[in-house]
Parts: structure tokens; C-alpha cells; sequence
């Protein structure tokens, strides 16, 4: 068996452990104008990046937004997952396989869709005007809501898969075992399907969450310029600033900060139903 | 406590009717079984009484309140599910508090009601354990708890013995008839095992193809069948084609007499006769021949034939001097049987399709 998991187990040492270390290490050296990068040991990146306002607003944003979009797409994705799961027709392989379909659309190009939805001239604001309810554009793109649609339309799919498999492994029969004695509808979800579906629950909402904090495509394309995520702020330190040390310093801030939220929501959540 | 009424009860799948038109009345502390091979309609008809099918036409009365338009947590019965339907996620004592916390019952009421029926089913010391942690045989005694501490008005029983081993199935349908008997339950059951039926059934119904072929004891149902289908499903019997001629006498379409009971009801059909009811006697001069004998140690078989017909014949099995214990394949013997024995009754309805 150690023979067949080798080759995937070299590949991630190589493609992503390697250059983790890389980072780490970038992560400690120092700036400078001209040299760029110059070598050190120093923590000064960290404490920079945690002290300054403008860093902890654009971290601030990341988590209000990984949160709201976690929160949405469990209240939207929790129906649709639980209807999947007990459907019964032939037509339940079909509908799982277009659950999926938005993920066939790159963000690039899904993002150029919702700009041309949402966008000033876009089909909204021409319908509002054409009908003459707005008479100047609604600013619809460019808001942290467009960036909320269009990042709660790329996981919804994952929340949706993750919770259906959970919810079809809970027997149709202790369902009615609750109505049969005595309980309605909602208390049969409050207290049956709920608690039993919470393991995938807290699993799709890590794997959404973690989506959620590196939004990238969505965040640049539908946020607009004034509107800052961590996972661009990143890459603009690398590109546009040239500051490797300092991306490098983010970037990990970003993924402590994930790994850290993610750690303790399943702790605490798993911890409330096991026994 | 109540008496549970089907009036008509009917449920159709587009073209398909699984339950076609099932009258019956239960009276207050009797246990009915609904008996049929797998598709006959039996647990569509119990998922209608409970409330998970709507039927297509028809009615449910429990208790004199028509239920047939309620929800199921509205009808007040307790039903025992074929899998027991635990809530994996709460203990014992949780499974079974769970109905009355819907009846909003006050927890020290609540406690001793718990107590209570777990000390009717013996898991008083178990109370505290998750389902998972049970045998097969003490989950079972959960889901029956959990549904008759809320002294439902009906009591409904899904295949109650199927998932236990065969040891046990006999110790717990006693088990579970005596505690019906107790407490005086109106119960509405489902199996495919007649053995099970005859032994737990105040009634029986045995259905096949969405119809009720014949209502009655375990009695009525093996001494006088309703037609071969049912002669057929409630124990063995050998059914022999042929017509009657006269009072007692039924000629066999090979041409040969034999006797049967003077039966005015059925002309024409069958003739009907148990494997036990049939003697067999060596003799060079039998009209019967013996093709093949199964020795089965309390009982033994005869496979025989008699003017063209396979006839199977069990009996205890004989002690070692008697002349049968000789008897080998291919002897000619006496097959004789008293005429009340034989019945004719009429060959079972091809279902309207």
C-alpha cells in the first residue's frame, strides 16, 4: 500500500510543503527599497502587518465576509442538501451532477457574468431604468454584497454535497419515528435531523469557511478597488510592492488565522453532540 | 386505547394499486396480522394507518376520529418500526421519554413513566446506555418502550421479529403477545411469516395483490381456507385438480375417486388436503407409490404419487418396529385419508391487473 500513496505523498512534499518552508522563511528576512530582499531572522514583518490599522480593517473584512458567506450558504445550502439526499426518483443522479454545473465556470469568467448582471449598464439597472423605477443606477457591483453573491454562488455546491451524503446516511424510518411520536415537522429537524447531521454540518462549513477566507478572483473583480481581502492584499505585495517579506508575513497571518478559527469551530461544535 | 376502522382503504401508484379497497375492524385489545408475500399490500396499508402514505380513497378510523387527513404525530399511534428506528444520538432512557416530551409531560412523570416501561421490557439497568451499545434483541425492547409508554390508541408492529435471530424469535413474539395482552393494546401488525401470524394473532388477514383474501383465527385460515391461495401461504397443503361428483367424492383428472368432505359451498376448484391429515401404509396392493421418503427425526415425509398426482404426506415418525420405518422409494402403499380432511375450495382469483 506505501508504494501506491508514495507518488501523491512526493508531490505535496514537493509542490506544497517545499514551498511553504520557502515562505516561512521569506517571511523572516527584511526589506529594503533597493536590495528588496535582504537576509535576516526577524519577527519584524508580523508585528508590522498585526500593528497597522490598515492590515487588521483588510483582515477584519476577510473574516466578517468568510463568516457571513459560511453562515448563508449553510441556512441556503441546508434545504436543497436535505431535499437532494431524500430524493427518491431517478432524476436524483441528474440533479447532483447540476449541482455542480457552477463549478464548471471559472471565477474569472463567472465574475464577468455577474458584472455584466450587476454592473451599471448591467441587465438590472437597465431593466429598473427601462421600466423607469431607478433613475440613475443602483450601485450593485463594486459593494461587498456583489462579492458575497458571487462567493456564496462557488461554495453553495460544496456545502450542498457535503451536507446531502450526511443527511442520506440518517434512516429515512428514525424520521418517522419522531412523527409517529408526536413531533411536527420542525421538531423532527430540531431534533433529530439536526444534531445527527451535525458532524457533516461542521465539515462543510470548515471547507466553505477556509473557500471564504481566500477568496481571490471574486473579491478583486466584483469588490472593486476600494474593497480589500487578504488574499489580494498578498498577492499586491508580491507583484505591485515587491515585498516579498512582508506577502510573505500576510500570507501566513491568513493561514494561521484560518487553521486557528477552523481548529476551534470543530472542537467546540464536535465536542456539544459527542458522547 | 381504542378500536381501529379501515373503510375502503386504497392506494394507487398511477396505474398500479397496491392496496385495493381493505375493509377491517379491530376491536379494543385485539391483535390483527396482516399476512401476505412481499408486495401484497400489508405495509402500505400499515404506513396508512400510521400516516407516512396518503391513501388514494378510504378511511382510518382510530378510536372513532377520523385520522385519514392527519398528520402522523397527530394520530396518537405507537408504532414499532422493522429496523426499531433508535435516535442513535440519545440513551435509552432519552429514546424512550421522547414521545411523552412531546406530549409535554412533566419531567418527574416523565422519570417515572421512563422507569416504568423500561422495567415492562427489562432494560431498567440499561437506561443510561446509547442504542449502539445494545444487542439486537434489547433494541428492539427500546422501540417497543418507546412506543408504549405513551399509551398510544393503536399499536402498530412492522415486521416486529425479522431482524432477530431465529433462537429468539419465538421467546419474543411470546414476549411481546404477552404484553399486548396486558395492556390490553389494539394492535395492527405486518409479517411475511405465518408462523409468526399464528402465533401472536388474535386474527389474521391474508392479502395478496392489494386485496384481503380471507379475515379470520389461525384456525379458520388452516381448517377452512377461502380459496388454494391461502391453503397455499397459511402452512403446506396438497391441492389436486380435478371435479366433484356427488357428496363426498371428488374425481381426479386422472380419472381416479378419492373422498372428500360433504361440503355444499364449492363445486368446482380444488381439493385441499394437509400433508398431516394424509396416512400412509405399506401394501402390495396400494394404488399409491411411494417416490421418495425424508427422514426428518421427530417427522418424516412421503413423497408420493397417486393417479398421476404428487401428494406429500408428513408423520411423526414412526417407532422402529412399525412397518413404515421399511418403507423405501418406489413401494407401492395405501394412501388414505378421513373425507372431512379434504375440502374443495375454489382456485384463487387471478388479480385484476
Amino acid at each position: 500500500m506505501f508504494a501506491l500513496i508514495l507518488p501523491a505523498f512526493l508531490v505535496v512534499a514537493a509542490l506544497l510543503v517545499g514551498p511553504m518552508v520557502l515562505l516561512a522563511r521569506i517571511s523572516l528576512n527584511e526589506y529594503s527599497p533597493t536590495q528588496l530582499m535582504v537576509e535576516a531572522t526577524t519577527a519584524q514583518n508580523y508585528l508590522n502587518a498585526v500593528a497597522d490599522p490598515y492590515y487588521r480593517g483588510v483582515m477584519g473584512t476577510t473574516l466578517v465576509m468568510a463568516f457571513t458567506c459560511t453562515a448563508l450558504t449553510l441556512a441556503l445550502g441546508f434545504p436543497a442538501a436535505y431535499r437532494l439526499a431524500r430524493m427518491e426518483s431517478r432524476w436524483k443522479s441528474l440533479v447532483t451532477v447540476l449541482t455542480l454545473i457552477p463549478l464548471l465556470v471559472g471565477n474569472v469568467v463567472r465574475a464577468a457574468g455577474w458584472l455584466g448582471l450587476l454592473g451599471n449598464d448591467g441587465l438590472i439597472n437597465a431593466t429598473l431604468r427601462g421600466l423607469h423605477i431607478t433613475a440613475s443606477p443602483l450601485q450593485l457591483i463594486y459593494t461587498p454584497g456583489a462579492v458575497a453573491v458571487g462567493t456564496i454562488a462557488v461554495v453553495l455546491p460544496y456545502m450542498i454535497l457535503t451536507l446531502s451524503s450526511v443527511i442520506e446516511s440518517i434512516p429515512r424510518a428514525v424520521e418517522e419515528a419522531a412523527a409517529n411520536l408526536g413531533a411536527s415537522a420542525f421538531t423532527v429537524f430540531r431534533r433529530v435531523v439536526w444534531p445527527l447531521a451535525l458532524p457533516g454540518t461542521v465539515a462543510g462549513c470548515v471547507l466553505v469557511f477556509i473557500l471564504c477566507m481566500n477568496t481571490y478572483a471574486t473579491a478583486v473583480l466584483l469588490g472593486g478597488s476600494q474593497f480589500k481581502m487578504m488574499a489580494p492584499a498578498v498577492y499586491d505585495q508580491f507583484s505591485k510592492g515587491m515585498n516579498w517579506p512582508f506577502g510573505a508575513a500576510l500570507a501566513f497571518i491568513l493561514l494561521g488565522a484560518t487553521l486557528v478559527l477552523t481548529v476551534l469551530g470543530t472542537a467546540l461544535l464536535g465536542r456539544r453532540y459527542a458522547r | 386505547m381504542g378500536t381501529l376502522l379501515l373503510d375502503g382503504l386504497t392506494k394507487r401508484y398511477g396505474e398500479a394499486t397496491a392496496v385495493a379497497g381493505v375493509d377491517l375492524d379491530i376491536r379494543q385489545g385485539e391483535l390483527v396480522a396482516l399476512l401476505g408475500p412481499s408486495g401484497c399490500g400489508k405495509t402500505t396499508t400499515l404506513r396508512m394507518v400510521a400516516g407516512f402514505i396518503e391513501p388514494s380513497a378510504g378511511r382510518v378510523v382510530i378510536g372513532g376520529r377520523d385520522v385519514t387527513r392527519l398528520p402522523p404525530y397527530a394520530r396518537d399511534t405507537g408504532m414499532v418500526f422493522q429496523s426499531y428506528a433508535l435516535f442513535p444520538h440519545m440513551s435509552v432512557a432519552d429514546n424512550v421519554g421522547f414521545g411523552l416530551e412531546m406530549r409535554k409531560v412533566g419531567r418527574a412523570e416523565r422519570d417515572r413513566r421512563i422507569a416504568e416501561a423500561l422495567r415492562l421490557v427489562r432494560l431498567d439497568a440499561l437506561a443510561d446506555r446509547l442504542p449502539r451499545q445494545l444487542s439486537g434483541g434489547q433494541q428492539q425492547r427500546v422501540a417497543l418502550a418507546r412506543a408504549l409508554v405513551v399509551s398510544p390508541a393503536v399499536f402498530l408492529l412492522d415486521e416486529p421479529l425479522s431482524n432477530l435471530d431465529a433462537k429468539l424469535r419465538s421467546e419474543v413474539g411470546l414476549e411481546i403477545r404477552e404484553l399486548q395482552k396486558r395492556l390490553g393494546l389494539t394492535t395492527l401488525m405486518v409479517t411475511h411469516d405465518q408462523d409468526e401470524a399464528l402465533a401472536m394473532a388474535d386474527r389474521l388477514v391474508v392479502m395478496e395483490h392489494g386485496r384481503v383474501l380471507q379475515v379470520g383465527s389461525a384456525e379458520d385460515l388452516y381448517e377452512r381456507p377461502a380459496n388454494t391461495f391461502v391453503a397455499g401461504f397459511v402452512g403446506r397443503c396438497n391441492l389436486l385438480d380435478g371435479t366433484r361428483e356427488g357428496a363426498d367424492v371428488f374425481r381426479l383428472a386422472s380419472g381416479a375417486a378419492v373422498p372428500c368432505a360433504p361440503d355444499a359451498a364449492a363445486a368446482g376448484g380444488k381439493l385441499a388436503i394437509r400433508p398431516e391429515r394424509i396416512a400412509v401404509a405399506p401394501d402390495p396392493a396400494g394404488t399409491g407409490r411411494l417416490r421418495a421418503v425424508t427422514y426428518l427425526g421427530a417427522r418424516t415425509e412421503y413423497h408420493l404419487e397417486l393417479a398421476g398426482e404428487a401428494i406429500v404426506a408428513v408423520s411423526p415418525t414412526p417407532l422402529p418396529d412399525d412397518p413404515r420405518r421399511r418403507l423405501a422409494a418406489g413401494d407401492p402403499v395405501r394412501i388414505t385419508w378421513i373425507p372431512d380432511a379434504a375440502r374443495v375450495i375454489p382456485a384463487a382469483e387471478s388479480p385484476a391487473r
